[in-house]
């Protein structure tokens, strides 16, 4: 009987873990300028160019994508077993696109206005990402409001209320694009698409924090969210209360998702396809599912942002550009092979 | 105590009520069938036995009422067997049996390996170990329904309800079925109610039918009292010639069809 | 006899009457080809017709048409980006005169398939640009007042030159958005205005108009001055934007700029003063008033870097 143990446990994280970090200092080595690596760690903490490309442009960049990667592909997998379908993801849930039309209005009205605290070394941390998080929280509470039935969240509603307000917010975002200025509308596209550029280690670290700790927390759900698969009577037979775990595992992961989406905008695909994926090559138990996912988006998404900054440069693509044009054939492609292997051919 | 005792329950959705007024005591090692026409109540009930549903009325489970049992304490005695499984995901067989065991150790450690012990065991019981590591999606109705048998018995339950068990099972694993319940009844004191459709088999192998018509119960007790040709025209509305099978002693349906 | 000849002569004199009369209407009509009720789809093209001296012909202007400031008070036909087919068409315009590139090509074929005649300008460079104001002043049936712009803002564009002229080029960096950074790059007018002024872009070897930067670029290629317009707000201390990269020239000497007029970003007829401010942003030194001038040459030979 071949079940999860400790020794696949270990194994398939330890080799993720590695690639993870290996993958975060290849990215941060590569970029479409030339990094002189001796000159920037002998100058590292001086105002000198090599050093502030390495420690300054680059590394936040990739220690958010990391966080990122892993925390949208975290909520895909929860989100998949909440909604009861393996191709669930992220934006179904309207919380996305409650924090992109938060961060169009903070682009619009107050573009450029800082917070008062931690300027110079820790970068400068703009008002955009809390708008985008009280877009985001608003978001949830209507979503949730509207899908809440004598205590259950029920996949149906939680999927027709998240779309349905996907589609309306959808359609404030284009009557605001035609509002703009020409300048504005640039930059509001290239918010809309997602981006992880980033010099404030204050927000890294933020993110971190709050990515890390959702995560734990998730993690420690997997049993449950095992069960719940099963349908909600199937895990009520087998001891998990299902009203319970889906408020709160709703509540986490859309806080987590509002969180991302305010910093660096709506990256999309990490979140269908991470899970997908890596249910096809280690399985469904979600003891092991949620921390290689959680690994395996970090690495994705640190990869793709390093294509983004270097496929056309010295423009920076939109990194949910890249993921959606890698991620999507590679994912049409397991897709049909699993689909042969399920029908015997 | 009683395994389950209810009384008075009634039950109904906005405007169509299902349940009136059951009362029925279960005792401890009882093994009963409930049986009755589509629409008679049979699956209502056992949600209702099992804590998806509620209904207004008394509803004690081993002397206690069902509210003051959390889902985990319920889960660690008592098993269910839905009438269709349906799952989302690629889990294996052997997964689908072990999640059984959730209850049984903390949500932070593994299964262990006295837990990998019963869910083999189960399986065995159920004739499903052959497909232990095969995606359950891709087994017949049949051993689906025989893994879903082996994750209630992997509960080590001491009250299993079962709903239409034997609704994709061949005659073969029908009857394997039943003889495995029939023992485990025998041998663990295994409390079991099954809701059943097969008139004939539930005669067979059960010592007490239950027979609901809208939502009430109409007859309770041994084979021979409730299998009458009176009660089959009355709840089915169908003639039929009842016999006794002179080797097991329990009475047998002989459909009589109109158009001969 | 003498009857005869009084009918073709009245005939003669008939025809000559219908055939003076159909000279003068034919003038008329050639006059009336020369469009009296323009509408604007663009704030460059609006202040382009006024710049040209035909500012009361404009019946209908966009929602950002905001100079001169006559413009304000005119009718408007919406926005920039999506402006409204009835109410263009509402006011029987002869000519629509739109930006390629900026207006949307579907709208402007259904605005021609409601028989108004519309003509759409490039603005992409500024030879373009200075083309555009000879077309529309042509189109408007005064090409001389199309000649006169031309040479006035060549005329600016000479004074700034020589200003600037002893000063050494600065790389420069003109971002229009900052969260996300969003800069001018090649094969835009601005790029051009941008070496007219005597800096350099340092996204000018870039073959998009517009693009998100990353810092890591910034850094690499250390602009000398940092310009943020069209922005609006934070203008008392742009540096903050920036000071956690130190190595960037332009930060360490304090050349980081916010300018919020989008006089030099529209592709009309301010580019001459909107290179002019462009250029004394670049070169403050070239500029400064009062600063003796004789006894070192010209003012800004060798100050700085």
């Amino acid at each position: 009987m071949k079940v999860l143990d400790r020794k696949k446990l270990f194994l398939v994280n330890s080799i993720l873990l590695a690639l993870l970090v290996l993958s975060a200092a290849a990215c941060t080595l590569l970029g479409p300028v030339r990094l002189d690596l001796s000159q920037a760690l002998t100058h590292l903490f001086s105002s000198n160019p090599d050093a502030e490309i390495l420690l300054r442009a680059r590394l936040p960049r990739v220690l958010l994508g990391v966080a990122i990667g892993g925390g949208m592909a975290a909520c895909g997998v929860v989100l998949q077993a909440l909604l009861g379908n393996p191709l669930a993801c992220p934006q179904m849930l309207g919380v996305s696109g409650g924090a992109s039309l938060g961060g169009i209005l903070g682009i619009i009205f107050f573009p450029n206005w800082l917070l008062p605290i931690a300027s110079g070394r820790l970068g400068e941390i703009s008002w955009i990402p809390l708008a985008a998080f009280f877009g985001a929280l608003l978001s949830m509470i209507l979503v949730y409001r509207f899908s809440l039935f004598h205590g259950r969240l029920h996949p149906y509603h939680l999927l027709l209320s998240g779309v349905i307000l996907n589609s309306f917010i959808a359609a404030v975002i284009m009557f605001l694009n035609s509002i703009v200025d020409f300048y504005q509308a640039q930059g509001l596209l290239f918010w809309l698409m997602g981006s992880l550029s980033t010099r404030a280690y204050l927000t890294v670290g933020f993110i971190w924090l709050y990515i890390l700790v959702g995560f734990l927390w998730l993690w420690s759900k997997g049993v449950s969210l095992n069960l719940i698969t099963l349908g909600e009577d199937a895990a009520m037979y087998l001891g998990v209360e299902p009203g319970a775990l889906q408020r709160q595992v709703f509540i986490a992961s859309s806080l987590m998702i509002g969180a991302m989406v305010s910093v660096s905008g709506m990256i999309g695909f990490v979140g269908l396809m991470v899970p997908h994926v890596m249910r096809l090559l280690i399985g469904s138990d979600h003891r092991l599912l949620l921390p290689a996912s959680f690994l395996a988006g970090g690495i994705f998404l640190c990869w793709a942002d390093t294509f983004a900054r270097i496929l056309l440069a010295p423009a920076e693509l939109p990194v949910g550009i890249v993921t959606a044009f890698f991620g999507g054939p590679f994912f049409l492609f397991l897709l049909y092979r699993e689909g042969r292997r399920s029908l015997g051919l | 105590m009683n395994a389950i005792h209810t009384h008075n329950l009634t039950f109904g959705y906005k405007n169509r009520p299902v349940l009136h007024g059951v009362s029925l005591s279960v005792a401890g090692g009882e093994m009963l069938a409930i049986l009755g026409p589509n629409g008679s109540g049979k699956t209502t009930l056992l949600k209702i036995f099992s804590g998806v549903l509620r209904g207004q009325g008394e509803l004690k489970i081993k002397g206690k009422n069902i509210e003051s049992y959390s889902r985990r304490e319920l889960s660690q005695f008592f098993a269910v067997v839905q009438q269709e499984a349906r799952v989302n995901f690629p889990y294996s067989a052997a997964e689908i049996v072990l999640m059984a065991r959730a209850s049984y150790h903390s949500p932070l450690t593994l299964e262990n390996r006295h837990d990998l012990e019963v869910a083999r065991t189960s399986m065995d019981l159920t004739d499903s170990l052959a497909f232990a590591d095969r995606y359950l999606h891709e087994l017949s109705g049949g051993e689906k329904q025989r893994v879903m048998i082996a994750r209630a018995l992997a509960q080590e339950p001491e009250i299993l309800l079962l709903d239409e068990p034997s609704a994709f099972l061949d005659l073969r694993h029908q009857i394997q079925m039943f003889e495995l319940l029939s023992r485990l009844n025998r041998e663990r004191r295994l409390t079991i109610v099954a809701a059943l459709h097969d008139l004939n088999l539930a005669a067979l192998f059960f010592p007490r039918l239950v027979m609901l018509c809208n939502g009430r119960i109409h007859r309770d007790g041994a084979p021979g009292e409730v299998l009458t040709e009176k009660t089959i025209q009355d709840v089915y509305g169908i003639r039929v010639r009842i016999e006794h099978d002179s080797a097991t002693k329990k009475p047998q349906l002989f459909i009589r069809p109109s158009v001969s | 006899m003498i009857c005869r000849s009084r009918f073709f002569a009245s005939r003669f004199f008939l025809g000559t009457l219908i055939f003076v009369f159909g000279l003068a209407s034919s003038g008329n009509a050639a006059s009336e080809s020369i469009p009296r009720r323009i509408v604007s789809l663009a704030p460059s093209i609006t202040e382009t017709v006024f710049a040209l001296g035909f500012g009361n012909r404009l019946v209908g202007v966009t929602s950002h048409c905001n100079y001169p400031a006559e413009a304000k008070r005119l009718p408007k036909i919406g926005d920039f980006m999506s402006p409204s087919l009835e109410v263009i068409a509402a006011k029987q315009p002869d000519l629509v005169i739109g930006v390629t590139g900026a207006t949307d090509p579907a709208r402007a074929r259904e605005i021609e398939r409601l028989g108004i005649k519309i003509t759409l300008v490039s603005v992409s460079s500024v030879s373009e640009i200075l083309s555009s104001f000879k077309h529309i002043a042509a189109l408007l049936g005064d090409p001389d007042a199309g000649a006169t712009l031309v040479e006035k803002i060549t005329a600016q564009f000479g004074k700034v030159k020589r200003r600037i002229a002893p000063a050494p080029r600065r790389s420069t960096l003109l971002a229009v958005g900052l969260r996300p950074l969003v800069a001018v790059g090649g094969k835009n007018f601005l790029d051009e205005l941008i070496t007219l002024a005597g800096g350099e872009n340092i996204a000018g070897n870039a073959s998009q108009p517009w693009l998100n930067l990353p810092d890591e670029y910034v850094v690499a290629k250390a602009p000398q001055v940092i310009i943020q317009a069209g922005m609006g707000s934070d203008a008392s201390r742009p540096t903050r934007q920036w000071s956690d990269l130190k190595s960037i020239p332009a930060v360490k000497e304090r050349r980081v700029y916010t300018y919020n007029s989008d006089k030099i970003l529209r592709p009309g007829p301010r580019i001459g003063e909107g290179l002019e401010e462009i250029a004394r942003l670049i070169h403050p030194e070239c500029f400064n008033v009062g600063k003796s001038r004789g006894a070192r040459g010209s003012r800004c030979e060798g100050s700085g870097s």
